[in-house]
């Protein structure tokens, strides 16, 4: 019984960052925004859990109010990955080998010769470093994904019988996206959101360590170990624990979206590795 | 002299009981049918012997070639057996063969791995294999990809790489049934003469009754992984002793009972249509390809008509029925219902589209497994002016669902509940509910097994002389065309080559090409059977 | 096959075109002056007016695109607004450490991934399956610059075997050289690695299930040599597409991994130019990004034609 393990497993690694980022919302064991300097790079203790940074900040408020950076900027992302990215695959799929088709399909391949990170680039070279910036970048990145996974499966449904069944019925081919493609695909497009979540993460991580994503105060783990890389020499812990954190995020999210592939669908194994 | 002697086969895939001491034997240069709709285990049977069942799967009982029971091997004998002393082919050629190696390596690939020729060698003796099954390499070069040639053509490499060594042994799971009529005859004419030449035992399964009379000297027929009854084909066929048998045999000789009621005006005519589609481009060098599927057809239907439509695979067929449905535009020519012209592709109006339906061949793909079937049912309402109450919708899919044979309670019920016959039913029962003056059957019983399919049959029958209905019956299976049909139409490149009544095209055909598909579909010797099934 | 070539070569030269646009677009359209966007909002007039004319910013948009372009197709990419250089010099320069870079990492990932994936796929649910197949989950959920913290930690800072960054050149001799990019690519390849080894066995076991490799198991070849002999090559079709995909995230990857590192490679330099607002450097690195992707790509397509015979004769 490997598959409910996994989905489990995943689902409640997954849960418990998103709960640690809604409590912060309402509450942290100390404020981030204040410096307190005589506190600073304390070892964990029961005052401080995970200990103190360099400016003397709890580690875990700023963990907390890091996951919740991380987890809106890639839910946000995904939003615009799925919002955008599927009505265009599907819209592309129905009128296979059309003029239309075609223009989404190069523009899809035109994104996909920018990597996220090239994207950021360019945005943040022009309006300066923000998260939001970094939702941008990463949600335009995520666009293509979505098109392509919700028009490759929307081709291969467009070629069974129960939809020329509908189109017998006089059903035109939007109403035929809606009440038919989409619902089978919606399991599909949940695994693949989860994946592109998970991935959002990452870069999130990743643009804020260089300093192209959340700026300071706000925290943000990418932040973090940016942070703690000038300190590895004297105390690697600060690098440890957002890390750590970083792996078990998107573990637990890869893991529930390999455990609902399973799960939902088994034939969806093969959509990706 | 028994080759094979297979005893007390039971075979079961994750503690579910497949095979049922299974019993047979093959004697050298024998042709041994087995015989069995889908489930049966004939496929299984075939396996178990190669030792190529799923991983999960228990296997007892022995299997005595030449004295070594096969049973007994372990993998690596197994694998020298393979190839060497059974060879197999099997049912679907278009994908039996690996696509990025050229035909002449994988026939040379048989001689190689069993350690007994170089690969120089090899491949002197593969073209030699190729000529053997009519593939000679002055016209079929052994460079050539299995997607440069056709089915029958990867079917008849499929053989060459299986015979290659010469077993004595060669397993056919279903050879031909992926295969057009006319190229079914010549594979299974080859098949019969490598044997005959080879010496070779065939171990030949298939699921229809014809294509066994024709090829096998004994036969076993599987019901529910048991063989009910195993004799000398002739025999078999005279007595019949079983009684699933005596079914399967009428199932497939079906015949309903004539319908005489006088056809009404004329409803739908077709006139010099000409339908064209653009292939898709691959590269932006491409010039646009069009691609001609209809060439100028014209036929009508009368109200009450049934009217049969028969051609092999990519004749136009299902485009012709695309067209008429107006899902496709045409380029040349007019359809018109009922006096009404139907306008090309998208703009047909509902009050037109409310009079055609159509039932598809794949039980499987032709419902939206999300919806129930009381939804799915329900979808045609669609197309009538005033919507309909929940209540009256409700009141019509009901009353569609029991005139095809299913209860009130299947309307909340999902697609995948119910069995390939179950789900042609209510696909039949979809395209009734608007009350359609005419009915697209497209192959709507060719994936169906026999016996269902002799129900299917009955019910559209049936149905037809209630609501008065034409049919425009689309099929490769000329036995079915023959039994349902009062007029046919032979397609052939996208034309129409010949028409008329059904009786009239099947017994005196005019067109040669009639001729050749009418002769090539493989029928039970007349005198073998008994005469309660005979009709003239 | 020349009419695939052809056409792959055609549409690789549109891609170009369309990506130069974008870039072009994006950099010198939107933030509507680049001169005094350059120069920040303290400039007096005059030093916005001077730059313009040098940067030849005077010009319309049309005729910027087209200098721009037919500089960069002769190896001009004009000259770096803050070090006052040819950017083709800074580039060839940065380029010496950031291309070796990503062919050590994609070299490492892809002589890890293909036996590995091999493995897991002939051993499907095994533990050994089990086992690579947990290893690679962790090693796609690892943050490569968190794996090069780590890498720094315990091999420069405490065993000391590397140097925890900096490269000093070509010049110090190769194997030095190599040994400065070592960490960094590792830190590259594991993601790269484990996403590949997952690609390389779900392609395999798909492969496994066809119908061919079933004839072939009936002409008496064994399990490893169906694996080898047929499968191993109707898989590899998926395993390119990634292949291709992993090209552009190593490049992308590369700029976060040169700043763990202090690489002087082309990621630091657009990360100093985008500090400095060189707005000319940024726009030609990243059209020389863009390029080497769409480039890879292409190569990748020619290979799937050498992989699969029905590309070639099709297109």
């Amino acid at each position: 019984m490997r598959v409910p393990t996994q989905l489990l497993f995943g689902a409640s690694l997954s849960a418990f960052f998103l709960a640690m980022a809604l409590l912060s919302l309402i509450w942290t064991p100390y404020p981030v925004e204040i410096l307190n300097i005589p506190s600073k790079l304390k070892s964990p203790d029961w005052q401080y859990l995970l200990g103190t940074d360099h400016f003397g900040r709890d580690i875990l408020s700023m963990l907390m109010i890091g996951a919740r950076t991380s987890i809106s900027v890639a839910l946000v992302a995904v939003g615009i990955g799925v919002l955008a990215g599927v009505p265009l695959g599907l819209a592309a799929a129905s009128n296979r080998g059309s003029a239309f088709d075609d223009l989404i399909m190069r523009g899809n391949d035109l994104v996909f010769a920018f990597p996220s990170l090239v994207i950021a680039i360019l945005i943040t070279a022009v309006f300066g470093p923000s998260a939001f910036n970094a939702i941008l970048a990463i949600g335009i990145f995520n666009i293509p994904v979505f098109a392509r996974v919700s028009r490759g499966a929307a081709l291969s449904l467009w070629t069974l019988e129960f939809i020329l069944a509908a189109r017998v019925a006089g059903k035109g081919k939007v109403r035929i996206s809606v009440e038919h493609i989409l619902p089978n695909i919606t399991n599909l497009l949940l695994v693949q959101g989860t994946i592109q979540f998970s991935l959002g993460i990452l870069a999130e991580a990743g643009l804020s360590y260089i300093g192209l994503g959340a700026q300071p105060p706000t925290p943000s783990w990418g932040r973090m170990l940016a942070d703690a890389q000038t300190l590895i020499y004297t105390d690697p812990r600060l690098a440890f624990i957002p890390g750590l954190a970083i792996v078990a995020m998107v573990l637990g999210l890869n893991m529930l979206g390999d455990g609902l592939r399973d799960y939902l669908d088994p034939r969806l194994r093969k959509m990706r590795p | 002299m028994t080759l094979l002697a297979v005893s007390d086969l039971n075979v079961s895939i994750s503690g579910e009981k497949i095979l049922n001491e299974i019993e047979f034997n093959i004697s050298q240069g024998e042709v041994f049918g087995f015989v069995g709709e889908s489930g049966s285990g004939k496929s299984m049977t075939a396996l178990s012997l190669m030792s190529l069942l799923p991983k999960s799967s228990m296997r007892t009982g022995r299997a005595v070639l030449e004295g070594r029971n096969l049973f007994n091997l372990s993998e690596r004998e197994m694998c020298a057996i393979r190839g060497r002393d059974i060879g197999m082919i099997f049912q679907e050629p278009m994908t039996a063969l690996n696509p990025v190696m050229t035909i002449g390596n994988q026939v040379a690939e048989t001689l190689v791995i069993h350690g007994k020729y170089t690969r120089s060698e090899a491949m002197t003796i593969a073209r030699d294999k190729l000529a053997r099954v009519e593939m000679p390499t002055d016209r079929f070069s052994p460079d050539l990809y299995p997607h440069e040639i056709s089915g029958g053509q990867r079917q008849r490499v499929c053989i060459a790489l299986a015979i290659a060594l010469r077993p004595k042994i060669l397993i056919a799971d279903e050879p031909t049934t992926a295969l057009d009529v006319s190229t079914q005859a010549q594979i299974l004419e080859l098949l019969k003469r490598l044997v005959k030449e080879e010496q070779m035992s065939l171990l030949f399964i298939t699921h229809d009754l014809a294509v066994i009379a024709q090829m096998a000297d004994q036969v076993a027929v599987m019901q529910n992984g048991r063989i009910v009854e195993r004799s000398p084909t002739r025999e078999l066929f005279q007595d019949m002793k079983h009684a699933y048998t005596k079914k399967l045999f009428a199932a497939s000789n079906y015949s309903s009972g004539v319908n005489d009621k006088p056809k009404g005006a004329k409803f739908l005519e077709v006139r010099d249509v000409v339908r064209t589609y653009k292939l898709p481009n691959r590269g932006i060098l491409d010039t646009i390809k069009s691609n001609v599927a209809i060439r100028g057809v014209s036929f009508t239907i009368k109200k009450g008509e049934s009217l049969g439509l028969v051609g092999e695979s990519g004749c136009g067929k299902s485009t012709l029925s695309r067209t008429i449905l107006g899902l496709d535009p045409l380029q040349k020519g007019r359809i018109t219902v009922d006096g009404v012209e139907v306008n090309s592709g998208r703009k047909m109006p509902h009050s037109l589209r409310r009079k055609m339906q159509i039932v598809f061949q794949d039980p499987f793909g032709s419902f939206n497994p999300r919806h129930k079937v009381g939804r799915l049912v329900a979808e045609p309402f669609h197309l009538l002016e005033k919507p309909l109450t929940t209540v009256q919708q409700k009141e019509r899919v009901v009353s569609a669902l029991c005139e095809v044979g299913l209860k009130e309670s299947d309307v909340d019920k999902y697609i995948h509940e119910f069995s390939g016959g179950q789900r042609q039913r209510i696909a039949i029962a979809r395209a009734m509910v608007i009350k359609p003056d005419l009915v697209i059957l497209d192959e709507a019983v060719s994936a169906l097994d026999v016996s269902i399919r002799a129900q299917i049959l009955d019910l559209l029958n049936h149905l037809q002389f209630q609501h008065n209905l034409s049919y425009l019956f689309i099929s490769h299976d000329m036995t079915v065309v023959r039994a349902v049909t009062d007029r046919v139409l032979v397609m052939k490149d996208g034309k129409i080559i010949e028409e008329g009544m059904t009786d009239k095209i099947f017994d005196c055909p005019q067109q040669e090409y009639t001729r050749k598909l009418l002769e090539a579909a493989p029928k039970i010797p007349q005198v073998w059977a008994p005469a309660k099934f005979c009709r003239v | 096959m020349l009419r695939y070539l052809i056409s792959r070569i055609i549409s690789l030269g549109l891609s170009l075109a369309v990506a130069s646009l974008v870039i072009f677009f994006v950099i010198e359209i939107i933030p509507g002056d680049p001169a005094s966007f350059m120069l920040g909002i303290t400039a007096s007039p005059e030093t916005v007016i001077a730059l313009k004319a040098e940067l030849g910013l005077d010009q319309t948009p049309v005729v910027r695109y087209l200098n721009w372009v037919s500089g960069l197709l002769v190896g001009d990419f004009g000259i770096s607004y803050t070090y006052k250089v040819p950017i083709s010099d800074l580039v060839l320069d940065r380029i010496q450490v950031s291309l070796p870079l990503a062919v050590y990492a994609l070299i490492l990932s892809t002589a890890i991934a293909f036996p590995v994936g091999l493995i897991a796929a002939s051993k499907r649910g095994e533990p050994t399956d089990f086992g690579i197949m947990g290893f690679t989950q962790l090693g796609i959920a690892v943050p490569n610059f968190w794996f090069a913290m780590l890498l720094v930690l315990l091999f420069a800072i405490n065993l000391r075997w590397f140097s925890a960054g900096g490269f000093s050149g070509w010049n110090a001799g190769f194997w030095f050289g190599i040994k400065s990019l070592t960490l960094p690519a590792i830190a590259l390849a594991l993601t790269q690695a484990s996403i590949l080894a997952r690609v390389m066995r779900s392609s395999l076991i798909e492969t496994l299930s066809q119908d061919y490799i079933r004839t072939a198991r009936a002409k008496g070849l064994s399990q490893r040599r169906v694996l080898i002999r047929h499968a191993l090559r109707n898989a590899m079709i998926p395993v390119l597409t990634i292949l291709g995909l992993q090209f552009s995230f190593l490049l992308a990857g590369g700029i976060i991994i040169e700043n763990v590192f202090f690489l002087p490679g082309l990621g630091r330099l657009i990360f100093q130019a985008i500090m400095q607002r060189d707005l000319i450097v940024v726009e030609s690195v990243v059209m020389l990004m863009v390029f080497a992707v769409i480039l890879v790509n292409f190569l990748v397509d020619i290979t799937y034609a050498l992989v699969d015979p029905r590309l070639r004769r099709e297109g």
